[in-house]
């Protein structure tokens, strides 16, 4: 059955297999890769030779690139796991962070598919084990009622865990996890006088749990909880052309399951990816001054207006140029919740687009000729 | 010149080898700061056995050698050299990791000569200036192939970090092969080439002696090959060199300082260690076990658990990374993984000032006695006799009058003379001067002595630097390195100073921060005077700076963001705010207005206090994007609707605004023709409603500006306002004044209490009254004029007893108004007067106006059973109460009592709707808690069903749990009340409010009054009088430091409301602001800015500040007491 996305252990099988022959060096206990090809697996190499050929795989690969950022955030990462410490990701939405620490326990343990998805109505029983209630009214508490959770299965198999967006959890729940972090074991007081009464972490359990900075209304973590944590900061991509190229493939992959061709232009793209970038930052690629909105400007946005206008021009081809659909897109997506973000993007119109119209260049004179759509 | 080339085209590896091999001179390639190389100095000459050792230092610096070797000498230390007024500087501090000063310690102890050997200062010229950044495929190249992380530093990495467990020889190699390696990358700045064309003559000079060079790595290929004769041109400039003592705080490179390096004492632990990868793994376990325990000293958690984790992570990281031992970089990052907890408000900040004590350090250095005198106080003495202003050997003071602008001599004086004081030295005194039409003067006066303060001063400022610019410089950049961010206001007076002292590399760096601090935190007042701060050094007038240093988009930046200030005006009452924003609207005139600035200002028309909107639509008006004539029927039409309190309030507020643009304005009369007309056709009773409210208005607008709306007024009405007195005119009025009187009578006007209009006349035609369109506007102008009748005089002389002459441009000049009469004997005659004249309502407007203005015995004269009790009028009254003596205040009392009592029943009755229904519990459906099994099987019993055992199996289809207990404790209210600058009608609704809340039994408030202290008023909150004549106005305001004390009084943050009341013009940085809320939200506490507390909905507020508090977790927003009611009580509902 064909699946809209397949897990990192799956789509890149063939890479952790070559790199699991590759780098025959010390693993961390119960890990599938020494750290060092962790860190080639997802930041990618040139193109390496097996020592010895293994049957089934190649002789030479290259390593694709898969996350595009700082390459001392992933050893830290990787180092992190390797401790047995449970590793925090934030950042702002759209920064890859649920990606990353899909790799890292793919990388790690082979799996990323023991995952908890964290939500207001996430329950306790999520995080330690919950109960088939038939089996449990009809037969007493015994282990073939109890439900393990994602967390226990991970600490009896010796894996890594995923928590994505901790923080929407109810604070007591979050609180499930510090004793699990502390103590490595969970008891089952239901079934004390029984060997299954504790459950003990084996050599490699550990959690990756991801938080969002900027959503509002989460509950925030505990400082006991925190304690047991490493933190890692995922930022928004550094680099311009990394970005342009990023957004490129997401959205010719989005447009590919529509069998439509991506046909923006690499200059519309540039702008896109540009304002994005300024709006972000709070400064412009030449270094002016820019007013951020409140919103957040993630690439993971910027990705969903291009794909639009990506559709817009496979569907109603030839009726509207894309750069004249941008500035509307633009404030599609800066004005959510403040109405203050709308006229800090004119402000945006004010500064940076004119002046680089100003300047000359044929696309932002264009998109300044365009600040109409954003005043009524 | 041919050495580049050559270089250029041999960058092969046999250049490496020639490097390593090279033995005339034996080659050390070094960085100033270097632990790692330092460290095998000793070892590496010692091998080499040379019997000259070169040092890249400029030769006048020679002459310190002695004196850096001596071994009583304890670094840091600082050796520098200049020449007389401050250029040229070559600055060179010394730590026991530099590896100079290894090199000059071992040759000082093997008796082996020193040298100097780089380029003499007073041959500098003017070559130098900054590697230009530039394509570096080779770095670039090596940085991947060595980390893989592109922004390392590769000196770090392949140096520093790799070194321990290196031989001394591996080191030098590694350190030769990465200058190589950037040299290799660009072309050679000309001004590099001329120095080491100088360094080849040095060695030359050896005549075959064997010699060891510690030179820049970055140099070591250009000592190859080339001409070995330097054909620099000598110079006669003078030099002056100083050895000073030095800090580690001032080494480390954050400092701002030039040629420091990060974390010194970091640096110094590593040196101890020697080489050894175990030492230097020690090393950082000491660094991480003492920042964990600063931290805990900083109040937050960090305990040996974190601390075992941080350095097993730099360890590991650094084995990953394949280094023998963590370096600097792998401590940091392990620190920021484990203990920042990705907080860069909170715990970062706490973090890093943990790291920054423990890194930086605090060690001093000393000189070695015997060490001749030098620094600053010579060469200021050598300044002042070449300035020709008072020496040491003069006791008398000396005025002096400078034009700096017209002579050089005095524009060096003038520059010397602030710097001193920005030194703090007692030296000489401004004394003022006011140009013309209030303009900045063009010449300054001073007052300048020689005392023995200035003489004990002067050695104790020689920290700062050797020369006075450079202490200057130094002074200003200490003073920023010592803030804890900028504040704008901060950024606005370092500019000031670094402008006036001619300081232009740290003018650079200011007006760096100011593009960066501004924009996010300025208020409007301080953006405009940052503007006109630009405007005057672009204009030339501050001596001592050089050229335009302002960047070319700095001035349109800051305009742009006070655009984005705009939307805080909306509630200012203020006129000051509306000058500031039409103020801004010309400004942008310049450059078209942008979109941003047109939607703003249509936002504050339509939506804005009357104030702020009159201001937005007269600025649009002159900005052409409104006709004229639109704003003229607007003014108009709130004079037409002016028959109550409110609308005379709005139309003043209104016509205020309006006329904070007066001037500009006049150029299109259209926009007040509409208004002319009005009053010209209102019925008399019906002007004379209005006249306080216009009069009002019309006294914002200074004499002069006032004397130009006369004329328009005169052209208008066709006659003359303002006429010179003739005795023969004179007799005659007053015989027109009897018989004026006497048809005022007719109409009703006469004093006394029955003065209604008659019915029908004036109403049914509203042409002039009996008060003619002139003396109408004399009346609103305050003309002084002779030809007001008698009537209207009285009009006018009991206006003029409160606006007087106005304010504002020429009032000095343009005394007494209208009236001219005598003033009013008594507040009390005035009062009655005023009865008379304009009844009753209007009366108490004109007093509380009064109250407002500052005139107590008026807030006496309000009858406090008849007055209509109003905020705003309890607002004035309280403001007054600060300053008077306890019997006056008893009198005033019943007033006060009176409008509490009522505004708060009122309020009460609106209130409590808002806030029933506090205590019941909702019931929540959420399934959660644990499974209820008794309630679960009945519920399931249908379902129920015997297995083929014979036992009864449950299937429960609806398994019921147990929801947990709800929470019956109650919650607790901390209202921050802002009470800074003045009595504000946001104080005395958040004190009416409190006392509704206090009421609520389920809620416990608390009420602080905060300025620079915080005060709780906690123990008066149900009674809101004793609360309101308990606060004290006044004072600066400090949020961070309000918060801080309401963190105090949490004790369970999940029900804990903080409200914060607050313009939110936050005197200190807003680093520690943001982190106290951030704090705050952490914990749980539930926390809310009120812009304003008060009925209105509008704010003057800082949008800046409120802007990053909003980032930081706070809501922000102006509120009515009903709208704070209800979200109190939504969420003690849950």
């Amino acid at each position: 059955m064909s699946r809209q996305v397949d897990p990192a252990e799956d789509a890149y099988r063939d890479e952790l297999a070559f790199l699991a022959a590759y780098d025959d060096g010390r693993k961390p206990p119960g890990w599938l890769l020494t750290p060092r090809a962790a860190v080639t697996f997802i930041m990618g190499s040139d193109p390496l030779t097996l020592p010895t050929p293994v049957d089934g795989l190649p002789a030479r690969l290259a390593i694709s690139q898969k996350f595009v950022g700082e390459r001392a955030l992933v050893e830290r990462a990787v180092i992190t796991l390797a401790g047995e410490r449970g590793l925090l990701l934030v950042g702002e939405p759209g920064t890859a962070k649920s990606m990353l620490s899909e790799l890292l326990a793919a990388a790690v343990s082979g799996t990323s598919q023991l995952v908890v998805q964290g939500t207001a109505g996430t329950t306790e029983d999520q995080l330690r084990y919950g109960w088939n209630y038939a089996l449990l009214l009809a037969e007493g508490p015994s282990p073939r009622a109890l439900v393990p959770s994602p967390v226990f299965t991970a600490m009896r198999g010796g894996g890594v865990v995923r928590v994505e967006e901790i923080t929407r959890c109810l604070p007591e729940v979050q609180d499930a996890l510090v004793s699990i972090l502390s103590d490595r074991r969970i008891a089952v007081p239901e079934l004390s006088g029984t060997d299954d009464a504790t459950v003990h972490a084996a050599p490699g359990f550990t959690v990756i749990a991801t938080a969002n900075l900027r959503d509002r209304g989460v509950s925030e973590m505990s400082a006991a909880l925190k304690r047991r944590f490493n933190f890692e900061a995922v930022g928004p991509i550094g680099d311009l052309t990394a970005e342009i190229a990023l957004v490129r493939r997401q959205a010719t992959t989005a447009l590919d399951r529509v069998n439509a061709p991506f046909a923006i232009d690499d200059v519309v793209l540039e702008a896109l990816v540009t304002a994005f970038r300024d709006l972000r930052a709070g400064t412009s690629v030449e270094g002016w001054a820019v007013e951020r909105p409140s919103t957040v400007m993630s690439t993971a946005e910027a990705v969903s207006v291009a794909t639009s206008l990506g559709l817009a021009n496979a569907y109603f081809a030839g009726d509207r140029d894309p750069l004249s659909l941008l500035p509307g897109h633009l404030l599609g997506v800066v004005r959510k919740d403040d109405p203050a973000d709308a006229a800090r993007l004119l402000a945006y119109w004010d500064g940076a687009v004119r002046r680089r119209a100003e300047s000359g260049t044929h696309t932002w004179r264009r998109l300044w000729d365009l600040r109409d759509v954003l005043d009524h | 010149m041919s050495s580049t080339t050559d270089l250029a085209t041999t960058t092969d590896l046999a250049t490496l080898d020639e490097l390593v091999t090279h033995r005339a001179p034996f080659l050390i390639g070094v960085r100033h700061h270097s632990p790692a190389v330092a460290a095998v100095v000793p070892a590496l000459l010692a091998a080499a056995e040379p019997e000259v050792v070169l040092i890249e230092l400029p030769e006048e610096l020679g002459e310190w050698l002695p004196h850096l070797a001596d071994p009583g000498l304890v670094a840091p230390v600082a050796l520098s050299g200049a020449d007389r007024e401050g250029g040229g500087l070559a600055f060179y501090p010394f730590a026991d990791f530099s590896p100079e000063l290894a090199a000059i310690r071992w040759a000082h102890q093997a008796g082996v000569e020193v040298r100097t050997c780089d380029l003499p200062l007073s041959r500098h010229g003017s070559g130098y200036r900054q590697r230009q950044a530039q394509a570096t495929p080779l770095s670039d190249a090596l940085r991947d192939k060595a980390t893989g992380r592109g922004g390392d530093d590769l000196w770090d990495r392949l140096v520093e970090a790799a070194a321990p467990g290196q031989t001394p020889e591996a080191v030098r190699r590694a350190a030769l092969y990465v200058g190589w390696a950037m040299r290799a990358d660009g072309t050679v700045d000309p001004f590099d080439t001329r120095r080491e064309a100088w360094m080849r003559q040095v060695i030359a000079e050896t005549d075959g002696r064997r010699c060891a060079a510690v030179i820049g790595s970055y140099h070591a290929a250009g000592l190859l090959r080339g001409a070995e004769i330097s054909q620099e041109p000598a110079s006669a400039r003078e030099t002056i060199t100083s050895l000073v003592p030095y800090t580690f705080a001032m080494l480390d490179e954050r400092s701002g300082y030039p040629a420091g390096i990060r974390d010194p004492e970091w640096q110094q632990a590593v040196l101890s260690a020697a080489g050894d990868p175990a030492e230097v793994e020690a090393a950082a376990a000491n660094v991480i076990v003492r920042i964990c325990s600063r931290v805990r000293e900083l109040g937050h958690p960090a305990g040996p658990a974190e601390a075992r984790e941080a350095l097993r992570l730099a360890v590991d990281l650094a084995r990953l990374r394949g280094l023998p031992a963590p370096g600097r970089s792998e401590v940091v990052e392990a620190m920021q993984t484990v203990l920042t907890h990705a907080e860069p408000l909170g715990r970062g900040r706490v973090v890093a000032k943990a790291a920054g004590d423990v890194l930086v350090g605090r060690r001093t250095g000393g000189l070695a006695p015997g060490t001749p005198r030098s620094g600053l106080a010579p060469s200021v003495e050598a300044l002042l006799t070449q300035l020709r202003l008072p020496g040491p050997s003069d006791r008398d003071p000396a005025d002096l009058r400078l034009d700096p602008l017209r002579s050089e001599r005095d524009a060096r004086r003038e520059v010397t003379l602030h710097r001193l004081a920005l030194l703090g030295v007692p030296y000489g005194e401004p004394t003022a001067t006011t140009g013309v039409g209030g303009a900045d003067a063009l010449t300054t006066r001073w007052r300048a002595t020689w005392t023995p303060a200035t003489a004990a001063t002067l050695p104790v400022a020689g920290l700062w630097g050797p020369t006075l610019p450079l202490a200057a410089a130094g002074r200003l950049r200490a003073r920023r390195a010592d803030r804890d961010g900028h504040t704008a206001r901060d950024v606005v007076t370092d500019l000031a100073d670094a402008a006036r002292c001619g300081l232009d590399e740290l003018l650079a760096d200011v007006l760096a921060d100011a593009a960066i601090v501004l924009p996010a935190t300025a208020t409007l007042p301080d953006l405009l005077a940052a503007l006109d701060q630009l405007d005057r050094l672009r204009a030339g007038h501050s001596p001592g700076v050089t050229g335009d240093p302002v960047p070319p988009d700095l001035a349109r930046e800051l305009e742009t963001a006070a655009v984005a200030q705009l939307d805080g005006l909306a509630g200012s009452q203020s006129p000051a705010d509306a000058r500031s924003l039409v103020e801004l609207g010309q400004r942008h005139d310049a450059h078209g207005t942008g979109l941003r600035l047109g939607a703003a200002l249509r936002g504050l028309t339509d939506h804005g206090a009357p104030l702020i909107a009159g201001a937005a639509g007269a600025t649009r008006v002159l900005l052409g994007l409104l006709p004229p004539q639109d704003l003229g029927e607007r003014a108009a039409s709130l004079v037409d609707t002016a028959s109550s309190t409110s609308g005379r309030d709005t139309l003043r507020g209104f016509l205020t605004g309006v006329l904070a643009a007066a001037e500009p304005l006049l150029e299109t009369p259209e926009a007040l023709t509409p208004l002319l007309d009005r009053v010209a056709t209102l019925t008399d009773r019906q002007f004379l409603d209005r006249l306080p409210a216009l009069r009002a208005a019309f006294a914002t607008v200074g004499p002069t500006p006032r004397q130009r709306i006369t004329a328009v007024v005169e052209q208008h009405t066709g006659a003359r306002i303002d006429t010179a007195h003739d005795p023969v005119l004179l007799a005659r009025w007053i015989r027109a004044e009897q018989a004026a009187l006497a048809i005022v009578g007719a109409h009703g006007l006469q004093p006394g209490r029955q003065a209604a209009p008659t019915p029908a006349e004036p109403e049914a035609a509203p042409q002039q009254g009996d008060i003619t369109p002139t003396t109408r506007w004399r009346l609103v102008l305050g003309s002084r004029d002779e030809q007001t009748d008698g009537a209207s005089r009285r009009y006018a002389a009991a206006l003029d007893e409160l606006y007087g002459g106005g304010s504002g441009e020429g009032a000095d000049r343009h005394g007494v108004g209208a009236g001219r009469g005598t003033p009013f004997p008594s507040a009390r005659e005035w009062s009655i007067e005023l009865g008379e004249l304009f009844g009753e309502r209007v009366r108490e407007e004109v007093l509380a106006a009064a109250v407002e203005s500052g005139r107590v015995e008026a807030a006496l004269h309000l009858d406090p059973d008849a007055v209509r009790p109003s905020v705003e009028l309890l607002r004035d009254v309280l403001s007054l109460a600060g300053g008077l003596p306890e019997a006056t205040l008893a009198r005033l009392r019943p007033l006060v009592a009176r409008l509490v009592r009522e505004l708060a029943a009122q309020l009460a009755v609106r209130l409590r709707p808002a806030l029933t229904g506090i205590q019941l519990p909702v019931p929540s459906r959420r399934p959660g808690g644990g499974l209820d099994l008794h309630r679960t099987v009945r519920a399931n019993l249908a379902t129920a069903r015997r297995g083929a055992d014979g036992r009864v199996q449950v299937l429960p289809d609806k398994p019921v749990f147990r929801t947990r207990a709800r929470r019956t404790s109650d919650w607790r209210l901390v209202l921050v009340v802002d009470v800074s600058g003045s009595m504000e009608a946001s104080t005395v609704w958040s004190a009416l409010t409190a006392a509704v809340f206090a009421g609520i039994p389920s809620l416990t408030t608390h009420f602080l009054a905060f300025s620079t202290e915080v005060i709780d008023l906690t123990e008066h909150v149900a009674d809101p009088l004793a609360l309101l004549v308990e606060v004290q106005v006044g004072g600066g305001t400090d949020i961070a430091g309000a918060l801080r004390h309401a963190r105090t009084l949490v004790t369970v943050p999940e029900r804990t409301m903080v409200v914060v009341v607050s313009d939110f013009e936050e005197g200190g940085p807003i680093g520690p602001l943001l982190a106290q809320v951030k704090e705050l939200v952490t914990a749980g506490v539930t926390v809310l800015g009120c812009a304003s507390l008060d009925d209105t909905g509008t704010a003057r507020y800082s949008a800046a500040i409120a802007g990053g508090l909003v980032a930081a977790g706070m809501p922000v927003a102006a509120l009515s007491p009903l709208e704070l009611a209800r979200w109190v009580g939504e969420k003690v509902r849950g």
